[in-house]
């Protein structure tokens, strides 16, 4: 009898326990978003008496520029009249979920940093609010920031509303070269066409006899850092706006000149720190990424043997046909459930002002978007970033459809094709026909629209009509 | 009156087991009977994480014509059977011979071990380095013992990939089997070996006819576990080769991974399709588990 009674007692100790722990796991599903970064939040909130203050929560995905945000919110919380306290939390992992996961539980912030949120997802379910009409009414964020000359069809804009500002950018992908490995080998520049790009890094290959090598590649989505970008100079894209329709038939050339670089490159494909850390290395000679190689080869891995160039990336024959892609970031959105929307806007307006942004672009965390902030900074205060700064032919491409893909996604597969893995013919007709009828599909469906700009130009992907169809 | 007994008896002795076994009980219902559930909500659903799309059949016809997917199947029983090929007799020969009892065994046993403690994408970022072509350990010892000529490119090469994944897979699991192997055999009784040893049986037979035997159901179940853990593996390929090179080495699993989080590149989270592929992948786990078992069980007949 004894012993039934303790194992009954322990039986309902264990269930006791076990509820214990499922209500604290329910709990941290529902606000893991908060407590992630709860405590950070807290320290800060804990040191600063916000008494009846008006407090913004903003989440950021952005790491590398917190020391400078954060001394700027310090002294927002000092010096605003608006009675606002911002408390910043900063979430580099899993962060569009997170934000996915406040909202449904009722816990968002009211500011999200928006670099890169995608409009299908956040603004077409109004989790996100279109800022058009405190844009209109902002003379001044609208003279610093030029919010609809960088309005970006599907990317931040849609319909007529503009969902987030970009502030910054990262340049499009670069040729980043070893200057001493090049004047060895007899060159002083990077040619401007494909071709002879190719010539030199086999030259400088068989040159080095196995002690160094023309160029490397690294086993990260290598596709998009020369040989895609190379495509879009010479003004070949995967989507065909004009048609709305994926056609993948242009990349050919460059598939085949690919081979020949493959062929000779530094003989492993490692993830792309592995490959910076090889180049600084100096085990080959040219590199190709965009801007964010300033901080890691002056801070992260930095480069004190030799002297390293930037340069731009080669088109097919020496022309440029199109736009080069870059990236627009720096933005922040309003979240539809804030209770003070308004005051939201007043952080976002500081956070895009010029006296923010003059000291941000100054210290090296980013490029200016804006004509008006290119020429307010003193660039000299930049460093090796002045080398990244806007080319006229860079622009931002109108965001094709967001499919549902079967198989391998095109940098996977012309990659491939690139390695030999398949051939490029086949490559290329199996991109064209399982883009299109996903895309197709989709469309019936009505889980996306076509996009179709009739004015498309290549040089100026960002300029024409946008049409959404629904056939 | 019987009826009345019965009821009785289900209160005085059944309380206690039925209170034991009901945190387990709860704990297995909501954390893998209520998931499997909760994804066929989505299998007829476009399910981006944000929005979902009823699409009907689509996400059937699709999977049925999916290459890929069905490459990605083929490759996983391949890399299964080189696994199994390889780790079952490897870790059974590595157990008799620690069982031998002979000086630094124990030592022996941890050091093999030791990689069954390491985390699987810890070791794949490892191997990565020892698999490189120029600079990588395992060229230049194969070099250096005059083996190869040229360095061989384990991770971009489609010939040799899966050979690096199952070299990668035996040195990760082999610990782990010789543990459960060698457990089995401390349970048969010495009296046995004795016998043998009276009648004059070799090493060898001694092996075949004893130990074997003996050590059947641990082996039944052992094979099972590692037929199973062989068909789920992903991570350790995900770090260490992503899939590739060209496919090559894109099992079930990890294929499924890439659709539900979304691959990048103009397409998104696939949910509703991922866990229409997930049930396809389950039921072919489970029917390759139940061959398996009807097989050993005719093989118990045979060894009885």
């Amino acid at each position: 009898m004894k012993k039934k009674v303790l194992s009954t007692v322990l039986a309902s100790a264990m269930a006791l326990s076990l509820a214990a722990c499922g209500s604290s796991a329910d709990t941290a599903a529902t606000t893991d978003a908060t407590q992630a970064t709860a405590t950070e939040a807290a320290s800060d909130t804990a040191a600063v008496d916000t008494g009846d203050k008006i407090v913004i929560e903003v989440w950021s995905e952005d790491r590398h520029d917190e020391d400078y945000v954060r001394q700027m919110i310090d002294k927002f919380n000092e010096e605003n009249t608006d009675n606002i306290y911002v408390n910043l939390t900063t979430i580099t992992e899993d962060y569009q979920n997170m934000i996915n996961l406040a909202y449904t539980g009722g816990t968002a912030p009211d500011i999200v940093g928006a670099n890169g949120l995608p409009l299908n997802t956040f603004a077409d379910t109004g989790i996100i609010i279109p800022l058009n009409e405190y844009i209109d009414a902002d003379e001044e964020f609208q003279k610093v920031n030029e919010p609809y000359e960088h309005a970006y069809e599907g990317k931040n804009y849609k319909d007529g509303n503009i969902y987030f500002v970009y502030s910054g950018l990262r340049s499009g992908v670069r040729v980043e070269y070893n200057k001493d490995l090049l004047e060895q080998n007899g060159y002083t520049s990077i040619p401007n066409n494909l071709t002879d790009y190719v010539e030199m890094a086999k030259t400088i290959t068989a040159n080095g006899n196995g002690d160094y090598y023309g160029i490397g590649f690294t086993s990260s989505s290598p596709f998009e850092r020369l040989l895609e970008m190379s495509a879009q100079v010479s003004g070949v894209f995967y989507y065909d706006y004009v048609n709305g329709k994926f056609d993948f038939s242009g990349y050919k050339p460059f598939l085949e000149k690919g081979q020949e670089l493959v062929a000779a490159a530094y003989p492993d494909q490692q993830g792309v720190d592995n490959m910076r850390a090889l180049f600084t290395e100096q085990q080959f000679t040219l590199w190709s990424n965009a801007s964010q190689e300033v901080g890691v080869f002056t801070n992260q891995l930095p480069i004190t043997d030799f002297e390293w160039g930037v340069a731009e990336v080669p088109s097919l024959d020496g022309e440029i046909k199109g736009a080069l892609q870059t990236t627009p970031n720096k933005a922040y959105g309003i979240i539809s459930t804030s209770q003070h929307k308004d005051e939201a806007w007043k952080v976002i307006q500081y956070f895009q002002s010029e006296e923010f942004l003059k000291g941000y672009f100054e210290g090296g965390y980013d490029l200016p978007i804006s004509t008006y902030m290119d020429s307010v900074i003193d660039k000299s205060k930049m460093g090796r970033l002045s080398d990244f700064s806007l080319l006229s032919y860079e622009s931002v491409y109108p965001e094709p459809p967001t499919i549902n893909l079967q198989g391998d996604n095109y940098r996977t597969v012309l990659w491939n094709a690139v390695m030999g893995y398949v051939d490029i013919d086949e490559a290329i007709e199996d991109l064209n026909t399982r883009y299109n009828e996903a895309l197709d599909a989709d469309v019936a469906s009505g889980s996306c629209t076509r996009l179709v700009i009739k004015d498309y130009d290549p040089l100026h992907p960002s300029m024409g009509t946008a049409e959404y169809l629904t056939e | 009156m019987k009826r009345k007994k019965n009821k009785k008896k289900f209160n005085s002795n059944s309380i206690s087991p039925i209170l034991m076994l009901l945190p387990s009980t709860l704990m297995l219902i909501v954390c893998s009977i209520y998931p499997f559930i909760w994804i066929f909500r989505y299998v007829t659903y476009n399910y981006n994480g944000f929005t979902a799309t009823y699409t009907g059949s689509a996400n059937f016809t699709r999977m049925l014509s999916d290459k890929q997917f069905w490459g990605s199947v083929g490759t996983t029983f391949e890399y299964a059977a080189l696994k199994l090929i390889f780790i079952i007799p490897l870790a059974l020969f590595v157990a008799v011979l620690l069982n031998m009892k002979m000086r630094g065994s124990g030592l022996f046993r941890g050091v093999i071990f030791m990689p069954t403690i390491i985390s699987t994408s810890i070791s794949g970022m490892i191997f990565t380095f020892l698999f490189a072509t120029k600079n990588g350990i395992l060229n230049a010892y194969l070099q250096n013992l005059h083996i190869i000529s040229q360095p061989i490119k384990w991770l971009t090469s489609p010939n040799v990939i899966m050979a690096a994944v199952t070299i990668l897979a035996v040195w990760g699991g082999l610990g782990n089997y010789m543990l459960y192997f060698s457990t089995g055999m401390n349970g048969i009784s010495e009296d046995c070996y004795e016998s043998a040893k009276i009648d004059g049986a070799n090493a060898f037979q001694t092996f075949f006819y004893v130990t074997l035997p003996m050590l059947a159901p641990v082996l039944k179940t052992v094979l099972m576990l590692a037929i199973t853990s062989a068909f789920k593996d992903y991570e350790a390929i995900m770090v260490l080769s992503k899939g590739g090179p060209g496919n090559r080495s894109m099992v079930m699993f990890l294929y499924i991974y890439n659709v539900i989080f979304g691959s990048g590149n103009g397409s998104q989270q696939q949910i509703g399709y991922g866990a229409l592929l997930s049930v396809v992948a389950a039921l072919i786990v489970g029917v390759v588990t139940i061959i398996y078992l009807f097989i050993a069980r005719k093989l118990d007949h045979i060894t009885e």
